[in-house]
């Protein structure tokens, strides 16, 4: 059975680092992309099952990748967890809105964000609803 | 918004994004030594991490608590630090 595969996207690469060590460690494949442009073209090619996102991203925010996202057909199923250093007034309720499946702000227990992401891929897999 | 309440929210903006993205790595960073995604530590090396950790966790209730509140309140707050600090001089 192929492993689940999430995409990181963070422009910071300790952060992208950091994630992925905790990610593998529990099984998971990571995949990474820096930057909206490259998320988006990550999403396209390699489809994967979760993405976490940050919202302040060079060219074009996370808001951005999450419009691409849900205005593609073959993609929209896919969950998205917000991870954000920005503040949560007019962030936190604009991603929810948005369509995101958690929003967290950093730095997120590590424990907190392994929950959210089996939950999150729980509701996408059908296996779950999001009131559950 | 006043010029000064705008400036005082870019600041916190600024704030937010660049205090929480070092916390993170602290915290990341911390918490793969402890558990020993990098290899096993020895008793004192962990110890020395988790207070790492701890004093991180403190500034992270800083942190939350300080921007929790609107640009109006952090400017009032600053204010009131400034009228204190000239009367204390």
């Amino acid at each position: 059975m192929d492993r689940t595969k999430i995409l990181v996207v963070d422009d910071n690469p300790s952060i992208r680092k950091g994630l992925s060590v905790r990610l593998r460690a529990n099984g998971y494949e990571v995949l990474f992309a820096e930057d909206a442009i490259s998320a988006t073209a990550a999403l396209v090619t390699e489809r994967p099952d979760l993405v976490i996102l940050d919202l302040g991203l060079p060219a074009g925010d996370g808001f951005v990748v999450m419009e691409r996202l849900h205005n593609h057909d073959r993609l929209a199923h896919i969950p998205v967890i917000v991870l954000t250093g920005r503040e949560l007034a007019g962030n936190r309720d604009r991603a929810l809105q948005a369509g995101a499946a958690a929003f967290f702000q950093k730095p997120v227990e590590d424990g907190t964000l392994l929950f959210a992401i089996r939950k999150a891929l729980d509701v996408s897999r059908g296996e779950l609803r999001f009131d559950e | 918004m006043t010029e000064p309440t705008r400036r005082t929210s870019e600041l916190t903006a600024y704030l937010s994004h660049e205090l929480r993205n070092a916390l993170a790595c602290i915290h990341q960073f911390g918490n793969i030594l402890v558990d020993g995604l990098a290899g096993e530590l020895s008793g004192e090396q962990r110890e020395y991490v988790r207070i790492m950790l701890e004093n991180a966790s403190k500034i992270r209730k800083v942190l939350d608590s300080a921007l929790a509140e609107t640009p109006d309140q952090l400017e009032e707050s600053t204010n009131k630090i400034g009228r204190v600090s000239k009367l204390e001089t």
